[in-house]
């Protein structure tokens, strides 16, 4: 007598075959951990919204996305860091807002007294002629380096108060965003700062390459059906991005960070330099931050002290979340946080779109996060269920 | 070129073009927020009259992040709008809006708060400082009959968002009327707002406790009148004109609360923003631009205003938006 191939048994050992329900749960959970989970996830959102969202698909909109991503997906970089190592970083929109702050202050190629007067830096660094180094040789870079100069600091200062001090890091970066946000804000009295040189501008909304599509009807193409494709935003947080991820995945400081982020007691035990490495990845937001201030600062051509003030940690963090990184530390990939953010804006413009109003997005934004953060921890479930 | 058109001459033109010019067109009105009666009433008059004439409106409010207004107006050029409308969230992020509209071959009208640049866009604007002038020339004259002959009064000031060029229109257009009577004016206290009822607050309260004697209150905002209230009240100082101790108080805007304010007696005159005018104005410019095939109109389109007095309310009273929004039952809801 043969045997006849039963569901759930091997003919002819006796073993259990995996059902279909079993192979399909365990296709999700595969499909839950990849790398490109999230990636996965937003091309389906896109398709899926087609239909619906004709406006979704077209090049103008698929350019917006990408420009919007940019600024974002450099400042999400550093916070990605922190997370991994096991901390958070909630002073960067107030690192954004201060060096933005001094950008203007440097670069200004004029100042109004009507409206600067009252502010500390009035006649100090800052007058009718411009910022300190308006009109200088090598201005834009000197005015960079002492923004980076200023979130390296600020940087510093975070990772030794949670390195050396033990301060659990939600309350170092708290004060933080307090501290530095209401220091910018001091420093022009609330006021915002412009006009900035054009080249410090081009490095916000500057394009390299554009396109055209379709033929050429009249002798003036219009500015609007001219896509940006390459922008100086985009070269700039590419190269951050891939930086990062080097550093991250294929150095021996990325594997001391995932090894803090993983157990900080056994990587002391391990001889890793935990309080150095925790003040660096401290610096390395900061300056992500600084970066994405140039950008934002950039784009829209003035120095803003309330930049990166309300709603905006809720889109780093999130992005960052949604990626797939971890909130306990020790898992996180830079890969994930351009996933993590592309969705994010992704589901910015769709809502937008929908023509919903600011407080059902954030409503949208804020139950999209919980439940990445609850996908987070079924993660960290399968994760450890799967390496035993 | 550059133009500027004045009420008058506007009126003329807008009054015949305004009713039923354009093709339905798709309009992205992009404001700041709706924290005040004013912007609550703008609102509605823009998107009613529009949708009344049968254009579509996109709505994107920026919940005061100017990085957001920025992203919201582009995803609406990019979804093909036919103009823009907005309310910035101050003069500077103004500026690059609209040259990103313009740019991007959209016009654009700017509502009430102007860019700090004046040359791009259509842009309908308040005389704030002339406004000002007037309602505290007003003010003036009512403090300096309540005072004895020769006695030096103390003026303060609650001051906006010096960002805003409405703010600093405002703060221009009371010292004014100051300094035409400087021999009886201390010089004037100025509080720190920033457009925000709670720093006005805890600001408000700081010089009323280091200058407990002051006689003159003009705001930069009628917003602030309930701030004010809170400060004034328990220390004995809100009173009725009618009333010992009253301290001579206006403001700017022409809001429903300033109307009931000046009918109690608190308030003794407000400038008054004439919203509607301003509304149509906007539209009826922009309107004509998509119709004209005209990108980047470029036009500053001026409102006047009037001072609304304790003594002009009688006959004056719905002129006054705030007061017909009033009269509609806007507070009770």
């Amino acid at each position: 007598m043969t045997d006849t191939p039963v569901a759930g048994k091997l003919p002819g050992t006796g073993a259990t075959r995996p059902g279909l329900a079993a192979t399909l749960s365990r296709r999700a959970q595969d499909l839950l951990l990849s790398d490109y989970f999230v990636l996965y996830l937003s091309l389906a959102y896109f398709i899926i919204l087609i239909p619906f969202l004709p406006n979704l698909s077209n090049p103008a909109n698929i350019s917006n996305i990408l420009s919007n991503m940019w600024p974002l997906l450099v400042v999400a970089t550093g916070q990605t860091f922190v997370l991994t190592v096991g901390g958070i970083d909630l002073s960067q929109g107030s690192v954004i807002g201060l060096t933005s702050v001094i950008a203007g202050a440097l670069l200004a190629t004029a100042a109004s007294g009507s409206v600067l007067a009252n502010a500390p830096i009035w006649g100090i660094i800052i007058s009718e002629e411009g910022g300190l180094l308006a009109g200088h040789t090598g201005a834009i870079w000197i005015g960079i380096a002492a923004m980076l100069a200023t979130a390296a600091l600020i940087g510093a200062i975070n990772g030794i108060s949670v390195a050396v001090l033990n301060m659990p890091p939600f309350m170092v970066t708290l004060v933080g965003l307090i501290v530095y946000g209401a220091l910018a804000i001091w420093l022009t009295q609330s006021e915002n700062i412009r006009p900035l040189p054009e080249s410090f501008i081009q490095l916000g909304k500057g394009d390299i390459v554009s396109v055209y599509l379709g033929e050429q009807d009249e002798p003036r193409i219009p500015r609007r059906q001219i896509y940006s494709f390459v922008t100086y935003p985009m070269l700039i947080a590419v190269g951050i991005a891939i930086a990062a991820s080097i550093l991250l995945s294929r150095t021996v400081f990325g594997r001391y960070v995932y090894a803090i982020g993983a157990n900080r007691r056994a990587a002391e035990i391990s001889g890793v330099p935990v309080r150095r490495v925790i003040v660096a990845v401290f610096v390395i937001s900061a300056l992500c931050a600084a970066a994405g201030s140039i950008l934002y600062s950039a784009r829209l051509e003035g120095g803003r002290p309330t930049l990166g003030e309300g709603a905006f940690l809720l889109d780093v963090i999130g992005a960052v979340v949604i990626g797939g990184t971890s909130l306990f530390g020790g898992r996180g990939r830079i890969l994930w946080t351009v996933f993590g953010v592309l969705f994010f804006v992704l589901l910015s413009n769709t809502l937008n779109l929908m023509n919903l109003s600011s407080f059902h997005i954030d409503m949208v934004k804020g139950g999209v996060i919980l439940g990445a953060a609850m996908l987070n921890v079924l993660r960290e479930r399968l994760i450890r269920e799967r390496s035993r | 070129m550059k133009k500027l058109i004045t009420a008058g001459a506007l009126a003329l033109a807008s009054s015949a073009a305004f009713t039923g010019q354009a093709s339905a067109a798709t309009i992205c009105f992009a404001f700041q927020d709706l924290e005040t009666e004013f912007w609550v009433a703008g609102h509605a008059a823009i998107t009613t009259t529009l949708e009344e004439q049968g254009h579509t409106v996109i709505e994107r409010n920026a919940n005061e992040d100017a990085n957001r207004q920025l992203e919201q107006v582009r995803d609406c050029i990019a979804q093909g709008v036919d103009g823009i409308i907005i309310i910035p969230q101050d003069g500077e992020s103004a500026v690059t809006i609209v040259g990103e509209a313009q740019d991007n071959d959209v016009p654009i009208a700017v509502f009430n708060r102007p860019p700090s640049d004046l040359s791009r866009g259509i842009i309908v604007v308040a005389d704030n400082e002339t406004i000002a002038e007037q309602a505290v020339d007003y003010l003036v004259e009512k403090a300096l009959e309540d005072a004895d002959a020769g006695e030096t009064l103390q003026p303060l000031i609650l001051v906006g968002d010096l960002g805003d060029p409405n703010a600093v229109g405002r703060k221009n257009g009371f010292y004014n009327a100051i300094e035409k009577q400087a021999d009886r004016f201390e010089t004037p206290i100025e509080v720190a707002t920033e457009w925000d009822a709670a720093t006005a607050l805890s600001n408000l309260e700081a010089a009323v406790t280091a200058n407990p004697e002051i006689d003159l209150v003009f705001t930069s905002s009628d917003f602030l009148f309930p701030t004010i209230r809170s400060v004034f009240e328990p220390r004995g100082m809100w009173k009725t004109r009618d009333e010992e101790g009253h301290v001579v108080l206006g403001g700017l805007d022409g809001d429903a609360t300033a109307c009931q304010l000046i009918k109690d007696g608190h308030v003794d005159a407000t400038g008054v923003q004439d919203l509607y005018y301003e509304a149509e104005a906007a539209l009826d410019a922009i309107l004509s631009a998509i119709d004209a095939g005209e990108y980047a109109p470029n036009v500053v389109i001026e409102d006047p205003g009037f001072a609304l007095t304790a003594d002009s309310i009688t006959d004056s009273e719905m002129d006054m938006w705030g007061c017909v929004l009033l009269a509609e039952g806007f507070l009770d809801n």
